[in-house]
């Protein structure tokens, strides 16, 4: 890893926020934290992170949603997004996969594994 | 032989007998008497012998032919002992005229035991067919009679017999058209009948033409006879037994026969016309109303009765939409019920996951933190090993809702079990050890299955994890992986607490937890083992288990071997 990364994250739900933005501050990276999709869009084209975190049941547009207009942008497709979820299905996560993820960890998740799957993701 | 036979060949022969006899004899007059009597005797024997569940029906036959024979006896008595014809009216025609209401009344007996609605169209045709008959008898055999001589007690008593002539074939017609059934004995007893009308209707259009012998009498020495032979056959039994609903049928003859009745009127107008007689207007036209009046009753009949069955029809086509409806109300239920469980599967999923993910994540951040005591540490231990449970049975519960909603989805794969289960014990090395357990793998030899690498590894964690549970500390736990002939054993041996045989049987249920470990208050759900279950199933494979209390618990997996053909 070369210098600070910047990481974006999504979630609706504050705690967990919060939680994933001290889990992955305490490994060294500067953290946008935002509540929903439509920032989380908004964000990624403001201050252009080098990954992006995203829950996937976020209030108007969801996870799955952002993640497909991401990688319909040319400037954007080639963002690494690690998908969070609550929907611990074989299907929930075959489903982003085939979306264009690049990780998938299931709620709850240990904070120690969410922050080596980050590392690996980061360029 | 049967004795109805003996009976009518002696009967026969009597009458045979009789026409070889000198004309007139005393011997002759004796043996007419001798079969009328006969013939009552016979009756008697007949109901006697067989016992008809309506034996009133046939002594009042019996009474009714012993009345004719006595009124024979008495004409004879005339004959031999006063020398001369019997007086208008005698002591035979009161006895002849009392024969025929006993006759019709037995007759109207018999077919007591028919549905009423049967009876009632039986009677309103036989009816028809009377009063037709009646006409006929009226106009062509007693209305020349009232014209005859002036004595009016004479005249009654002319007019008696063919009145009679009409109640016994109303009678008659009555006991056909009700659906007597069609025996044997019916036979005999129609025929009898038939014979007595004809020959009082032959000798009742010009009885000057018979003198007190003649051939005539063949006709009532047949009736006499056929009638006790008729009570001497065993299917007379079958008469008066009740017999299974049928609706009244509407046959060719009989529609035939009451065509005939209705034509009457016409007819006679035409035959009158012909012979150029003076038509006999009253009794014509009363005859005829009456005759409108019982078609009218007929139709009136049987249009309640369409009715009646459309009504019925109705109430059974409501009944069905009834429960058609009710069938799509309790459908909607159902489906809204399973809508419900699909809701609240993913209020688990989701909702419950979700202030799990902050509470196991923020110890865990808590517990990596390096200023805490041991005494917090251990606390905060106790907290995640407790987050952990419930994060278990949360997922527990899920997958049971899923499995019963039939969602269960395998990924099955090539897999090696052996590994799978080095894996698995791998990980459970550290709990093993914690509670001073050895933890043995024997699983070398490679064992692949078709299965589901995520679901093998809930079978095996969930079976490994109750083998440590239930083990006391200084135990062991054997975990063994094998092929063999087609299969792939899995075997997990603890020697544990045991099972209780009244146990083992239930061990696989949903929710069932064994009497030790509810005593015990040793954690669980009761959903391990029959998660276990399921997913062996759903591989084609089966799990048992053997148990023996105090010494040790073995469960045995077994699934198919190979890649899946």
């Amino acid at each position: 890893m070369s210098g600070q990364r910047l990481v974006l994250i999504a979630d609706d739900d504050a705690d967990i926020l919060a939680l994933v933005k001290a889990v992955l501050e305490r490994s060294g990276h500067e953290v946008v934290a935002v509540g929903d999709g439509a920032e989380a869009l908004a964000s990624v084209h403001a201050r252009k992170p080098d990954l992006a975190v995203l829950d996937i049941s976020m209030p108007h547009v969801d996870g799955l949603e952002v993640l497909r207009r991401l990688r319909a942008d040319v400037e954007t497709s080639g963002l690494p997004v690690i998908l969070l979820s609550a929907q611990a299905q074989e299907a929930d996560v075959e489903r982003g996969f085939a979306t264009g993820a690049s990780g998938y960890v299931k709620k709850p998740f240990s904070p120690r594994e969410l922050a080596e799957r980050v590392a690996e993701l980061l360029p | 032989m049967p004795l109805a036979r003996v009976y009518l060949l002696a009967g026969l022969a009597a009458i045979g007998l009789y026409f070889v006899l000198p004309w007139g004899s005393r011997g002759q007059s004796l043996l007419y008497d001798l079969i009328g009597v006969t013939s009552a005797v016979g009756v008697v024997v007949g109901t006697r012998k067989h016992r008809p569940s309506l034996s009133a029906a046939w002594y009042l036959f019996a009474a009714g032919l012993m009345a004719f024979a006595i009124g024979d006896i008495v004409f004879d008595l005339y004959s031999w002992v006063w020398h001369r014809d019997p007086p208008i009216p005698s002591m035979a025609d009161v006895s002849y005229l009392a024969g025929y209401p006993f006759l019709a009344v037995g007759l109207v007996l018999l077919v007591r035991r028919v549905r009423r609605e049967e009876r009632r169209v039986g009677m309103i045709d036989a009816a028809l067919l009377t009063v037709a008959f009646g006409i006929c008898q009226w106009i062509f055999v007693m209305h020349p009679l009232v014209n005859g001589s002036g004595d009016w007690v004479a005249n009654l008593v002319a007019l008696s017999y063919p009145a009679m002539d009409v109640l016994l074939l109303a009678a008659l017609v009555f006991l056909a058209l009700t659906s007597a059934r069609r025996t044997v004995a019916y036979r005999y007893l129609t025929a009898s009948i038939v014979l007595t009308l004809v020959a009082d209707e032959i000798y009742g259009i010009s009885p000057e033409r018979f003198p007190a012998t003649s051939w005539l009498d063949v006709g009532w020495l047949l009736a006499y006879v056929l009638w006790a032979v008729s009570a001497l056959t065993p299917s007379m039994r079958d008469l008066s037994a009740p017999r299974a609903a049928r609706g009244p049928r509407l046959s060719h003859l009989r529609l035939l026969m009451l065509g005939g009745a209705l034509a009457t009127a016409p007819v006679i107008l035409f035959v009158e016309r012909l012979a150029h007689r003076k038509v006999d207007v009253v009794p014509l036209a009363v005859g005829s109303a009456a005759l409108s009046g019982l078609v009218l009753l007929r139709l009136v009949g049987l249009i309640r009765s369409a009715d009646r069955s459309r009504r019925a029809e109705r109430a059974a086509r409501a009944e069905v939409e009834s429960a058609h409806r009710q069938l799509a109300r309790q459908n909607a239920q159902l489906r809204e019920a399973d809508r419900l469980k699909d809701e609240f599967v993913a209020l688990i999923s989701h909702d419950l996951r979700t202030p799990l993910t902050s509470i196991i994540g923020y110890l865990e951040l808590t517990l990596d933190d390096g200023n805490l005591t041991e005494k917090q540490r251990g606390y905060l231990d106790v907290a995640d090993r407790n987050a952990d449970r419930l994060l278990h049975l949360v997922n527990d519960l899920l997958f049971v809702a899923r499995l019963e909603a039939g969602q269960l989805q395998l990924h099955p794969s090539e897999l090696d079990l052996a590994a799978v289960a080095r894996q698995s014990v791998a990980e459970a090395g550290p709990r093993a050890a914690a509670n001073g357990i050895e933890l043995i793998c024997e699983a070398d030899a490679a064992a692949p299955v078709q299965a589901d690498r995520g679901r093998m590894f809930q079978v095996l964690d969930n079976l490994v994890s109750n083998a440590i549970k239930f083990t006391p500390s200084g135990g062991d736990v054997r975990v063994s992986v094998a092929p063999m002939n087609g299969v792939v054993r899995l075997e997990i041996a603890d020697t544990g607490i045991g099972i209780a045989p009244e146990d083992q049987q239930r061990l696989f249920e949903r929710f069932f937890r064994t009497s030790t470990v509810a005593q015990r208050q040793i954690p669980g759900t009761g959903l391990g083992l029959y998660i276990a279950r399921a997913i062996v199933e759903a591989h084609g494979g089966s799990i048992a288990v053997r148990s023996e209390p105090g010494e040790g618990t073995s469960f045995c997996v077994e699934l198919p071997a190979g890649a899946r053909a």
